[in-house]
């Protein structure tokens, strides 16, 4: 326990620091506005700003990624509420009640209980991140080349359970993602793969390329071609950003409710935010000793899956910092910001860079209650921003597009491949094919075929290993559980219900 | 579940269900991916070559792309909703990022950016003149702020010959 606060003291220490506290404050600050905007998400934002982490310290660079995850978690909300229009995918169930509370005049208490139950469930998601990672990661320091294949074998199966759609589609999606990592030349071998020739494909395609183009470029295009429903932005009705006692009486429990169940599915792999929010939804409803009340401003219908959604984006940074398997897109990205620092993810990170681990958890604490300030009393500035049209707005992503991508290596080659990426993103999006558990598999693909490698080394080609060991034997039966779990058909319809839910 | 409706589905529709042209794209990259890795050396498992990998990669998509697209003859398949013209911004978004790049260069950011939001704004149907100039301004006020001042990327601001 003493080791627990001098880790903490540790990371207050670097959280603390007036740059890194700067660094948190911009990281939320971006993260409230993509939040807020729709059109464009958390991955695609950390995409185009990991470039620009290059130029800072480590530490610095990922506290400000991290914030713009948690922080978009916050300002989704307030566009639900408001507009009736997810700001992002997270907060699609918010709308369901916040809209309605915000008709009925309470959107000052709507605003207020989200940006508190997510302010709860942060603290609480932070706390649990720095009980948890230490046995964690202490795991997976006994890992070897075969548990670590069967491991991400299992993070990439349940990424694709737990996504919505088809699970075919996904884990083909997930080959995709392999398969695009495996251009350029092979590490071992030093034989080129996929290039044809190119010499600037020998490196192999970048994931900032493939993020931006697939999770950015598509996006817009996709709005362009299908406007969304014009905006009916509630402005005049913020009466007061406090909340009845009955209200706080009605909403606490759910908010401690979705933080628990939020904190628990953040640590899957594909679990996360947006899966977080709508099985709190879901919870409250069942619950509810009224259940018609939900659809009509219900205000634990905004506690439970805007604590939920919250405290599942914190919990995620758990698997993705002490064992390096990234559950969600953008936790892939922060592991390839790691590895682009020069930083090789997994358990090992918190002992050789006890300050980066350390100084990110205290920065998550601090950009929380960051946040809280941000969203409240700055809430009027915000709704000014959501009164800018959609046809300015994105000329303005494109350029962040263009500007992340360009400043990579200063050429024009990979501005190029994320034009082709965008064009991608789009054909998925209408072929209903999920992108992100394509990123999955891209940035996990190297690292699985280094440990299948290593493991077929160590058992001289005897694929056996993964089931005599243990450990190994262990995760795969997980993984194949989930999978015949899934294809049961009493749990695909309520698997259906969750994601259909509103 | 009727099952005339499925009898009566003419090839073009059935090309505009989701789950075929799904499908056909699953098959269609691994397809290529064994036409294109046909040369590489497999090796063993123990000492596997260039090739094993993502040869065992392809022959899997290629499976899970004809299940896709068996599926797509479910009487259920969902069929690619209509939509209006894409060409427009299916090409001119990508191309705009593309114009920026290659302007940069030698013509500096403030003019990539004109370029970018010019190109860009012809991708959308209800464009205005007057905010495609406000938000021309303000991104260049932006840029130089942040990224050229504040953070100090190495972008050349004019022209070269300026």
């Amino acid at each position: 326990m003493g080791d627990f606060f001098g880790n903490l003291a540790l990371g207050f220490g670097v959280a603390l620091t007036p740059t890194n506290l700067g660094f948190a404050f911009v990281g939320c600050l971006v993260g409230t506005l993509v939040g807020v905007l729709p059109g464009i998400g958390p991955v695609a934002t950390v995409a185009m700003l990991l470039p620009l982490t290059f130029y800072l310290e480590p530490v610095s660079g990922l506290i400000m990624l991290a914030g713009i995850f948690y922080g978009a978690q916050y300002g989704g909300s307030t566009t639900a509420i408001l507009v009736n229009m997810p700001g992002e995918t997270s907060s699609v169930v918010t709308c369901i009640d916040g809209h309605q509370m915000a008709r009925n005049g309470r959107a000052g208490a709507a605003l207020a209980v989200a940006a508190l139950g997510s302010f709860f469930a942060g603290c609480f998601a932070t706390l649990l991140i720095a009980l948890f990672s230490p046995p964690l990661a202490k795991v997976g320091q006994s890992f070897g080349a075969p548990e670590y294949f069967s491991l991400m074998v299992l993070g990439l199966i349940a990424a694709v359970v737990l996504a919505h759609g088809s699970i075919i589609k996904a884990v083909a999606m997930v080959l995709l993602g392999l398969l695009l990592g495996l251009v350029g030349t092979d590490g071992n071998t030093g034989g080129a793969r996929f290039t044809f020739g190119a010499t600037i494909l020998s490196a192999g395609i970048g994931f900032v390329p493939l993020a931006i183009g697939v999770f950015g470029l598509g996006e817009v295009i996709a709005n362009l071609i299908s406007p969304q429903h014009r905006r009916d932005l509630l402005t005049n009705k913020i009466s007061g950003l406090w909340l009845t006692w009955e209200e706080f009486r009605q909403a606490w429990p759910a908010s401690v409710r979705g933080t628990i169940i939020g904190s628990l599915l953040g640590v899957l792999p594909g679990g996360g935010a947006t899966l977080s929010a709508f099985a709190g939804y879901v919870l409250e409803k069942k619950l509810a000793r009224d259940p018609s009340r939900f659809g009509k401003g219900a205000i634990e219908g905004v506690a439970g899956p805007e604590s939920a959604n919250n405290a599942g984006a914190q919990t995620s940074f758990i698997p993705m910092l002490t064992l390096g398997i990234p559950g969600n897109a953008v936790m892939a990205l922060m592991i390839g910001a790691l590895t682009i620092h020069g930083i090789q993810p997994g358990p090992q990170v918190m002992t050789e860079r006890p300050a980066l681990f350390w100084g990110m958890v205290a920065s998550m604490w601090l950009g929380n209650l960051m946040l809280v300030v941000i969203n409240l009393p700055l809430i009027g500035m915000w709704v000014q921003l959501l009164k800018v049209p959609y046809r300015m707005l994105y000329l303005a992503i494109l350029l962040f597009c263009a500007i992340g991508v360009y400043t990579l290596n200063n050429n024009a080659f990979e501005v190029i491949l994320t034009a082709l990426f965008g064009v991608l993103g789009y054909v998925l999006l209408r072929l209903e094919c999920e992108p992100a558990p394509m990123l999955l598999g891209f940035i996990l693909g190297p690292l699985m075929e280094e440990n299948l490698r290593r493991a077929m080394r160590i058992s001289s080609g005897d694929p056996m290993i993964f089931i005599n060991r243990p450990i190994s034997l262990g995760l795969l039966i997980a993984a194949a559980l989930l999978l015949l779990i899934v294809a049961l058909p009493a749990i695909r319809g309520k698997r259906e219900e969750v994601f259909q839910e509103g | 579940m009727s099952g005339g409706t499925a009898a009566k589905t003419t090839p073009q529709q059935f090309l505009r269900r989701k789950d075929v042209l799904a499908g056909l794209m699953f098959i269609g990259v691994a397809a290529f991916g064994l036409w294109a890795s046909r040369n590489y050396p497999i090796g063993t498992a123990v000492r596997m070559g260039t090739g094993y990998v993502p040869r065992l990669l392809c022959w899997i998509l290629l499976g899970l792309g004809c299940i896709v697209f068996i599926q797509g003859f479910r009487a259920s398949a969902v069929t690619l909703e209509p939509s209006p013209p894409i060409w427009r911004s299916v090409i001119l978004i990508p191309a705009s990022l593309v114009v920026f790049a290659y302007a940069i260069g030698p013509l500096g950011v403030i003019a990539a950016i004109v370029l970018l939001v010019v190109v860009g704004s012809l991708a959308g149907k209800d464009s205005r003149l007057v905010e495609v100039i406000a938000a021309a301004l303000v991104l260049i006020g932006l840029t130089l702020l942040v990224f050229v001042w504040g953070i100090g990327l190495p972008i050349p601001v004019w022209p070269e010959w300026w």
